[in-house]
């Protein structure tokens, strides 16, 4: 279904979703980043990437499973904490972030079902919004199988045309937000959608990061496990958790019990984002470490998302949103590793 | 000024003389304006080594990764390391060998004065030049930059893009060095303590709300431990596993592991790692500012290790990494300390 939206209208649209909460990019300081807003006003969607992408709303960093505790006869009891079901609009969604809920798809909504994570997953509605000109200087989503204006994952495109947004609904959810506010809403024209489709062509060709023949990388890593190559790429790299916790498609986490008091028992398990960047996330308990060094937790980082991931869902586990590049202290640069990757000869 | 041929120079020769192992130092990063991290073997690829307003990292933290790297290794190469480094940089190296965490004989320091100006902030200069990209950042005579951009060279202002570190820099050029390049230029901040003062002058209210909103954002990357070359501990409390297990502890022994801090990103853990962090920085920390830049959420972390530097020199006259040979200032005492704080 496509329509246009007039700018003007915008506001009216959001307001009518008063059932729904809704997340949007806020900035504060230099930094955009999803928070829940209550007045539509304040929303306008020029922003740059969004410092965590809706990961943080879908598969948030803490989330408490269960809660346990002992009553007055020193019983267990244990009581479980899903998520309520409550539809969630999230707007602004770059296709890159978008696309990374249908890879996290993958691992929560596939052989195992992740309760918690499809109780946030199935309520969430994504409106998302084509990049006209590329929100980080370090995107590289056409490397990745993705586009500017990809539809993947999204159940609303937007297209920002002037002074309207060119409206693609893509699925039964978009449908529902479309409706709830019809008046509002457009016939799109065949200019309109020309001009879309314009805009969408002159964006690809704004990109300035690009993985050559990305195809044949998988291949190549797969041979390269013991290459001291991972010790030169990594010799810059100072161990924090940046790449992976700002990256929208990482989902490792650790699973923990928080205990606020031993006598009478009562405490949280808690699941918290994890990564294999980390020295203790591979740490046994035997003091063995089976990833001693930064070598092999940055191959882990590659070679999870280029050939693992790949193997086991036939996609690569990054869209290219380019986070972990810019905000990488040190310039490490996962396009730049995997060039070399490609042009690499043992 | 810094001649970078001179610095080009002095690598090219400790390598060639096989005085080092490898030299830490900077590189341009082929696909930003930033620069990188650059640990040159070869003296060959010399002509890679660049020095600019964009080395702001602070190279003396990978010394720390040598080291745990000589102490996998069965046979290591016992050869120092060079490593490049700017004022603050050299007085993060004085406190590794005042902590005794390397030795002088490991380290082959070569210097580099900032002279007149420092590093810069990149966010300051985007802000500065609306819009417009810069490709590339100079030094300039006097204290300026020369920026250039597609409309060409520009000057701008040391103080206008100067990171805030810089600002307050109290060793403009290195206090421990093999070589120096450039000036010993004096360069004294008239208020060393300027940006904490601010942070001072709030009530109490205001500060509570203030840290609440700002170590709020933290999601516990832990970038600014990793960044910070005094954060070399091999067990810290907030890791949820003990680094110091080996085969030999005891089931009992790691039972008894205390979990300090939750790995939840609430705001009681979160307060409880920053300031378990600055307070174990306290009388170490260089304000090299690294913590603050590698951030991803701009938490203005300076502020806390820059007061706490404060308070060490007002009360004990302290000032951190200019004498290798001072004794630590937590682990050493004076009669004339002043004890009225103590109640």
């Amino acid at each position: 279904m496509e329509k246009i939206l007039r700018k003007k209208d915008f506001p009216e649209w959001l307001k009518k979703l008063n059932g729904y909460s809704l997340y949007a990019p806020v900035k504060d300081g230099d930094l955009w980043n999803y928070e829940l807003v209550s007045n539509p006003e304040n929303i306008n969607l020029n922003h740059s990437n969004t410092i965590l992408s809706p990961k943080k709303i879908i598969f948030p960093q803490r989330e408490v499973f269960l809660e346990f505790s002992t009553n007055d006869k020193g019983r267990l009891q244990v009581k479980e904490n899903l998520p309520e079901e409550k539809k969630t609009v999230i707007l602004g969604v770059r296709p890159c972030d978008a696309k990374a809920v249908t890879l996290t798809d993958k691992v929560f909504d596939g052989d195992i079902i992740d309760s918690y994570y499809n109780k946030r997953r199935k309520s969430a509605f994504l409106v998302g919004l084509a990049c006209n000109e590329p929100p980080s200087e370090n995107c590289f989503c056409l490397s990745v199988g993705g586009s500017p204006y990809s539809k993947e994952g999204l159940d609303i495109l937007m297209t920002d045309l002037g002074n309207k947004y060119y409206i693609e609904s893509l699925t039964e959810k978009g449908n529902e937000l479309l409706n709830s506010a019809p008046n509002l809403f457009l016939e799109a024209t065949a200019k309109d959608k020309k001009d879309s489709e314009k805009i969408h062509l002159e964006s690809e060709k704004k990109l300035k990061r690009h993985i050559k023949d990305t195809a044949k990388i998988p291949a190549i890593l797969k041979n390269m496990f013991d290459s001291p190559f991972w010790d030169e790429e990594s010799m810059s790299c100072i161990r924090c958790g940046i790449c992976t916790y700002l990256c929208p498609t990482c989902h490792c986490f650790d699973i923990n019990d928080e205990v606020i008091s031993t006598s009478p028992l009562k405490g949280k398990r808690v699941r918290t984002w994890d990564t294999c960047q980390f020295p203790d996330f591979t740490m046994h308990s035997s003091g063995h470490n089976p990833r001693p060094d930064k070598a092999s937790r940055l191959r882990q980082r590659v070679l999870h998302k280029f050939l693992y991931f790949v193997e086991r869902y036939n996609d690569y586990m990054c869209v290219g949103c380019g986070r972990c590049v810019s905000k990488c202290p040190v310039g490490i640069d996962i396009v730049e590793i995997l060039n070399k990757v490609r042009d690499y000869e043992s | 000024m810094v001649k970078l041929e001179e610095l080009k120079e002095a690598v090219k020769n400790i390598l060639d003389q096989g005085k080092v192992k490898y030299v830490i130092a900077y590189k341009t990063n082929p696909n930003s304006l930033r620069t990188v991290p650059f640990f040159i073997k070869d003296s060959n690829d010399v002509d890679q080594i660049t020095w600019n307003p964009l080395c702001v990292y602070n190279l003396a933290r990978f010394l720390v990764d040598e080291k745990r790297r000589k102490a996998r290794e069965k046979n290591p190469d016992t050869r120092p390391v060079g490593v490049v480094v700017k004022g603050c940089d050299s007085r993060a190296v004085n406190v590794l060998l005042q902590e005794n965490y390397i030795k002088r004989q490991d380290v082959y320091i070569i210097g580099v004065s900032c002279e007149k100006t420092g590093v810069i902030d990149e966010k300051k200069l985007t802000k500065k030049l609306n819009g417009r990209r810069a490709q590339k950042v100079e030094f300039g005579p006097d204290s300026q930059f020369i920026v250039t951009t597609r409309n060409g060279q520009e000057k701008i202002s040391a103080a206008e893009i100067l990171a805030d570190r810089c600002l307050e820099c109290q060793a403009n050029f290195p206090v421990v060095y093999d070589i120096l390049l450039g000036e010993e230029t004096k360069r004294k901040p008239e208020k060393p303590f300027q940006s904490v003062e601010k942070i001072e002058s709030l009530s109490q209210k205001e500060k509570w709300a203030f840290w609440q909103k700002e170590l709020g954002k933290c999601i516990r990357c832990y970038a600014c431990r990793s960044a910070c070359p005094m954060c070399y501990c091999d067990e810290c409390v907030v890791d949820t596993i003990n680094f110091a297990v080996t085969a030999e502890t005891t089931a009992e022994e790691k039972a008894q592991k205390i979990k300090w801090v939750e790995k939840s990103p609430l705001l009681s853990e979160n307060f409880i790692y920053h300031l378990v962090r600055a307070l174990h920085l306290a009388g170490r920390c260089v304000d090299c500012g690294e913590c603050e830049r590698a951030c991803p959420f701009d938490i203005p972390l300076r502020f806390l290790n820059k007061k706490l530097e404060k308070e060490a020199k007002e009360l004990f006259g302290y000032k951190v990494g200019f004498d290798p040979d001072q004794p630590p200032l937590l682990s050493s005492f004076k009669d004339e300390d002043p004890e009225d704080f103590i109640w």
